[in-house]
């Protein structure tokens, strides 16, 4: 087995509530992140964001118990999974925010209420959201939940399919899950991370948009009735230079993408496109460029996907696979809104419309704080 | 064939009314460099993992796999508090410093590590995911050195702490900092394996099978009562089964790493395991 098959997706972002309607809406491109509003700070403070057109309040965090479970349970479904396939599946999560929103929530309620038995930070542990899906799909294989920061999710994918690789499991289950709260728009905000527009790789980029995305995928170590797509294999290493700065030299960039292609077993000149982390923050976007430029002599088309669901930060990887595989099917690479000009310090441009997507080997690059970076390697079959 | 080559173990019970004690000293003399602006979770992982490596080079792409129950709790209190009670953003390194990864990032940094960095969590079974991962990527050849280590941090007033865990209020708590470095083609050091079994009865007799005298057995907290019960019947003077032992989150990784890091022990034994999933031996032989 040289890969995992992408068997199964799900979705829930700025684009929508399904996998194909947040394709569709992507390929259109129509999709503009919204004001919202900090409401917990003493300070008015409104920030752009990319919210689920759910129609909830939007720092509800038990919109998780709504959207995580339809998401696993469309990517389960599509893979036609048997019970016992299902009882078996492992799971593999990956999240920044985890259970927080319920903490600052109940916290909040407490403090308001003046109550003497007030504790910051009361729901704790990592395994809220893993035991949410694991009661809803029924899958007892066991989980493992990443907290890398933006790379979660895809070094999740990297330790589904590892474990497939190995012959653990025949199937997988991985999850990226990142919903609105408090404590990361205000930390964000706090870092003085946040730009009003995602212009990826522009001359004019000023920071991030962030977003929320659940998103869902089902590895499995035999193609089902669709085996288009498939994660090769991938990489994953880290930056000492900075804890919340990315470095701007691009080296552990470049280091990482040749570490994907040897795991791979591939030249750059047969890689048939990116999909680029491009955060938009200026350091982001400059080490980027930096290391992708060293990596390859010719620079195959790339796309940035945070534009149309905004930055979904450790839910990131999962979440643009789903699209980019979307589009892949499709035999299309999308366009990256929001690039106008190029900026003459990058040596690269995205893609500023959808362009054929041929049949061969595609990156997905993901970069986080403390310095994690991980490259995931898809493969597009011919039809 | 996979080794545990080197192993430090750090546990600290906690007494209520005093301050948590100061980990400056012992992190000063484990770090390469001082660093800023980091928080008590960061410091109980350069403790350990710099105690591990005890001054040895380790590989550059040696990987490392950290995990928590709790993860930073410290700069999580600190940001909920000025969010909630200061209605104030949080301090951009409190803020960083509550991703679980950021002691990561300084454990690599102070070890000269630039392989891959992870932080994953299972709850109560931190360590089982972490052997799990770390097995995986040295039999594919990915890596072929791999460390690995649970954090467990506390924070005061110690009677917030057990509320947030559901601890009953006579309970010694503790923070720990565990940690183990496996190599692929190491010659000395307990050599590790892992066997599966679908029914806990196979998993009874491969380890009545495999005892010897002198052996320790370690089970994870949340094991299910029943292969539990069966388990100690059979090993019940093997299993550590202290009702009042202090707790941190990860006490399956805190009794490996006592069990190794103590001299006479023969071979160490830890079971995982749930109904549909299977059940995990992992053997640390002697």
């Amino acid at each position: 087995m040289s890969g995992a098959y992408l068997r199964g997706v799900g979705l829930a972002c700025a684009l929508g509530v399904d996998a194909e309607s947040c394709v569709d809406a992507m390929m259109r491109g129509q999709v503009r992140p919204e004001r919202v509003t900090l409401d917990g700070l003493a300070e008015p403070t409104q920030v752009a964001y990319y919210r689920i057109p759910d129609g909830t309040a939007l720092f509800d965090p038990k919109r998780f118990e709504r959207h995580l479970p339809a998401v696993t349970e469309a990517a389960v479904r599509q893979a036609g999974l048997t019970a016992a396939e299902i009882r078996a599946l492992p799971l593999f999560l990956g999240s920044s925010c985890f259970s927080v929103g319920l903490s600052e929530q109940e916290y909040g309620a407490a403090l308001a209420a003046g109550s003497s038995a007030t504790v910051p930070m009361p729901c704790v542990g990592y395994d809220y959201l893993a035991a949410l899906v694991e009661r809803s799909v029924g899958c007892r294989g066991g989980s493992f939940t990443y907290n890398t920061a933006c790379t979660s999710s895809a070094n999740a994918v990297l330790g589904a399919l590892r474990a497939l690789q190995l012959g653990r499991c025949r199937h997988a289950l991985v999850v990226g899950a990142e919903l609105a709260n408090l404590t990361t728009l205000a930390g964000f905000f706090g870092l003085q991370l946040l730009a009003p527009e995602l212009r990826p790789f522009d001359a004019k980029r000023s920071g991030i948009v962030l977003g929320e995305g659940v998103g869902a995928v089902l590895l499995s170590a035999e193609p089902g009735r669709d085996d288009r797509l498939c994660i090769r294999g991938g990489a994953s290493n880290c930056d000492g230079y900075s804890v919340a700065t990315a470095n701007p030299d691009g080296e552990s960039v470049t280091a990482v993408l040749r570490q994907a292609l040897a795991a791979v077993r591939l030249r750059p000149e047969e890689v048939r496109g990116i999909r680029a982390h491009g955060t938009a923050s200026p350091t982001g976007d400059t080490a980027e460029a930096a290391g992708v430029a060293r990596a390859f002599e010719h620079l195959p088309p790339l796309t940035v996907l945070k534009p149309h669901i905004g930055h979904t930060l450790g839910a990131c990887g999962v979440n643009e696979l789903v699209l980019y595989s979307g589009a892949l099917k499709r035999g299309q690479l999308p366009a990256t809104p929001g690039f106008e000009v190029p900026d003459p310090d990058l040596k690269l441009q995205p893609l500023t419309r959808a362009t054929p997507a041929l049949p061969g080997v595609y990156l997905l690059n993901h970069f986080g704080f403390g310095g994690s970076n991980t490259v995931l390697a898809l493969e597009k079959h011919a039809s | 064939m996979i080794r545990v080559t080197a192993v430090s173990h750090y546990f600290a019970p906690l007494s209520d009314g005093e301050p948590l004690p100061s980990l400056d000293a012992a992190v000063r003399e484990v770090c390469v460099e001082p660093y800023r602006r980091i928080d008590r979770f960061v410091q109980l992982a350069l403790l350990g993992s710099g105690r591990c490596a005890a001054g040895r080079a380790l590989a550059t792409d040696c990987g490392l796999y950290m995990g928590s129950g709790l993860g930073p709790m410290g700069s999580n209190v600190l940001t909920q508090e000025q969010l909630g009670r200061d209605r104030e953003a949080p301090m951009p390194f409190n803020f960083i410093n509550t991703l679980g990864s950021s002691a990561g990032f300084y454990v690599g940094k102070n070890l000269k590590l630039s392989g891959q960095n992870f932080f994953v969590s299972r709850r109560g079974a931190n360590l089982t995911a972490l052997l799990n991962m770390a097995m995986a990527d040295l039999e594919l050849g990915v890596v072929k050195q791999a460390l690995l280590g649970v954090v467990e941090e506390a924070t005061q007033p110690l009677e917030d702490h057990r509320l947030r865990q559901h601890l009953p209020a006579d309970r010694t708590v503790a923070e720990g900092s565990h940690w183990l470095l496996l190599e692929k083609d190491a010659t000395t050091g307990r050599t590790l394996g892992e066997q599966r079994f679908a029914e806990p009865e196979a998993l009874d007799a491969a380890l009545k099978r495999a005892w010897r005298p002198g052996d320790r057995l370690v089970d994870v907290p949340r094991m299910e009562e029943k292969v539990r019960g069966a388990l100690r019947k059979d090993f019940a003077s093997a299993i550590p089964d202290d009702p009042r032992e202090p707790f941190h989150d990860s006490l399956d990784a805190a009794h490996v790493t006592a069990a190794l890091a103590a001299d006479a022990v023969g071979s160490v034994f830890m079971v995982e395991g749930e109904p549909g999933r299977g059940y995990g031996l992992f053997h640390f032989r002697a």
